[in-house]
């Protein structure tokens, strides 16, 4: 490689170029790539494509109702039905949420199942799951089912230390008993490889995979079995030139490529123990998976899974279109979610209650005057939250500027100056500089100091707490 | 309104507000600088001037007015 310093004079401007290509503040900003990636495997070099991944038939499978419910109490069958509606809603009718899945075993379990079918939905198309057991078949044939998921765990640590087996080969053969009892019963089976992430991927996964492609090719394709990489401890890791089992790359172009399991019956499956979970997730779908797994808000068993709506905004990044996904389902499902008590993190992105919330005073300012400057993307647009200010001693004078204005629903040149509202803001300043106040201003404090300071404006405008949404 | 009473007004809010005597606040003091105005007290200033002559200025360019004579001039434009 040469050590030429490349010179970049600067390229003087009186115009600025804010990048509209990439920043659509309509959507969220496009993921594009320059080029393809380079991944060496068995000391070859292999070129995945990364602009096919535009055209790809990419979806998103959701399993808030399986892993989801793993970490927390169960939920209503009602919950579920009103759960199921608004992921369809949000989805839309592409099926970008293609798939749900139920546990089976309980009449909860099943009547929240023939509840959720009978909305009629075309997307999300139910699934179930079932453990490694010929007999639960009975199950997914009572439930009229075309597609189970099933155990079939793939790490040592499962094979000897959790199920027993005498060795590999048990193991496998009984797992392929499971597979062609599916096949008998005319059900898909989708085999969940447990512990992928920290298997002995050339001594056991890739020959299993091998002998499901075999016995696939014995049934119908709509029979033929999936295959889901279960990164069951967020082991997996998506920078190339990592070895296996936990590089995502190798993983899928194993299987993809030297095992012949096509694209479209690939489907990764993460957790968060290690903060990867959502870039592990894209990883998959760029190096050959289809299908992305993720539940509601990443709620899962222990750190989570990845979030579903972060695959949503990763989707469209990457598709460069809305693709008829309704984005505001993501804020109205998070309202629902808090109305039956589940919680969610202040910060937490997209739906956190300050995930678009700015507390300085200089970012106040410049989301002042422009909002783009401090906004990710139109979120009042696409997830119908407006970006916010919280009031605090580093508000400054425009931060209770905006809240002002947001509280009286004033936009464009209806706004009110901040000159007009500079005793609500020496109140709040006194607040700490006089007070020894330590906590944020709340949005009730404010309204009752616009009351008193602002009171010609509080009549010329409808003022109200519900704007700030 | 002739300059010299514009001046002796603008004393007077600037006074208010700054906590100041008159006496001590020159024509060409500095608001920030001279005088130690906070950023909340230049929205103050101008509310102040908006308030004691009756008038509404430009938001931008008034609180771009540096110094007690630049104001004076300013507000000179308005009446």
């Amino acid at each position: 490689m040469s050590n030429a310093i490349k010179p970049h004079p600067l390229v003087n401007s009186t115009e600025p170029n804010l990048l509209h290509e990439t920043f659509d503040y309509s959507l969220p900003p496009k993921i594009k790539f320059d080029g393809p990636i380079i991944e060496y495997i068995d000391g070859k070099s292999v070129e995945f494509d990364t602009k096919s991944l535009i055209k790809r038939d990419i979806f998103i499978t959701d399993t808030t109702f399986r892993d989801g419910q793993q970490s927390r109490p169960p939920y209503s069958v009602e919950q579920m039905v009103r759960i199921y509606d608004l992921l369809s809603k949000l989805g839309g009718p592409n099926g970008v949420i293609r798939q749900t899945e139920f546990f089976l075993y309980t009449k909860n379990d099943r009547d929240a199942l023939d509840k959720c079918r009978s909305l009629g939905h075309k997307y999300p198309e139910c699934t179930g799951w079932i453990r490694a057991n010929k007999g639960d078949f009975r199950l997914v044939r009572e439930a009229g089912l075309k597609e189970t998921g099933m155990l079939t765990s793939c790490s040592d640590f499962h094979i000897f230390h959790k199920l027993k087996f005498k060795d590999r080969k048990e193991c496998m053969d009984s797992y392929c008993e499971v597979v062609e009892a599916a096949f008998e019963a005319g059900v898909r089976p989708r085999c969940h490889l447990e512990d992928i992430t920290r298997a002995d991927i050339e001594g056991f996964v890739l020959p299993f995979a091998e002998r499901l492609m075999r016995m696939s090719e014995q049934v119908p394709e709509e029979l033929s079995a999936k295959i889901r990489l279960c990164d069951t401890m967020g082991f997996g890791i998506s920078y190339p030139g990592v070895e296996l089992p936990r590089s995502i790359p190798k993983l899928i172009y194993k299987l993809n490529k030297e095992c012949g399991v096509p694209s479209n019956r690939l489907e990764w499956h993460g957790h968060n123990d290690f903060h990867k979970v959502l870039i592990n997730g894209g990883t998959a779908w760029l190096y050959g998976c289809d299908a992305l797994n993720t539940t509601l808000f990443g709620l899962g068993e222990r750190t989570g899974n990845p979030p579903l709506e972060g695959a949503i905004i990763e989707y469209i990044s990457i598709k460069g279109e809305m693709c008829d996904i309704d984005t505001t389902m993501i804020t109205a499902i998070a309202e629902y979610m808090d109305s039956i008590g589940v919680t969610i993190a202040e910060n937490y992105p997209f739906v956190g209650k300050h995930f678009n919330t700015t507390r300085a005073g200089i970012h106040a300012g410049g989301l002042r005057q422009s909002e783009q400057i401090y906004n990710i993307f139109d979120t009042s647009k696409l997830l119908s939250r407006s970006p916010r200010v919280a009031i605090t001693d580093k508000s400054g004078v425009d931060g209770i500027s905006i809240w002002v204005n947001e509280y009286f629903g004033l936009k464009g040149d209806d706004r009110i100056s901040k000159i007009k509202v500079h005793r609500v803001a020496q109140w709040v300043m006194d607040q700490y500089e006089k007070e020894g106040r330590l906590s944020t201003i709340t949005d009730e404090e404010l309204e009752s100091k616009v009351k008193e300071y602002m009171p010609d404006f509080c009549t010329r405008y409808n003022g109200s707490l519900k704007n700030l949404k | 309104m002739n300059r010299e009473e514009v001046n002796n007004r603008v004393k007077k809010v600037i006074a208010a507000v700054l906590e100041k005597n008159v006496s001590d606040i020159n024509d060409g003091a500095n608001f920030v600088t001279d005088l130690g105005a906070s950023s909340i007290q230049s929205i103050r200033l101008v509310a102040g001037f908006e308030e004691e002559f009756s008038i509404e200025m430009d938001e931008e360019k008034s609180l771009q007015v540096q110094t007690v004579s630049g104001a004076v001039d300013f507000i000179s434009a308005y009446l």
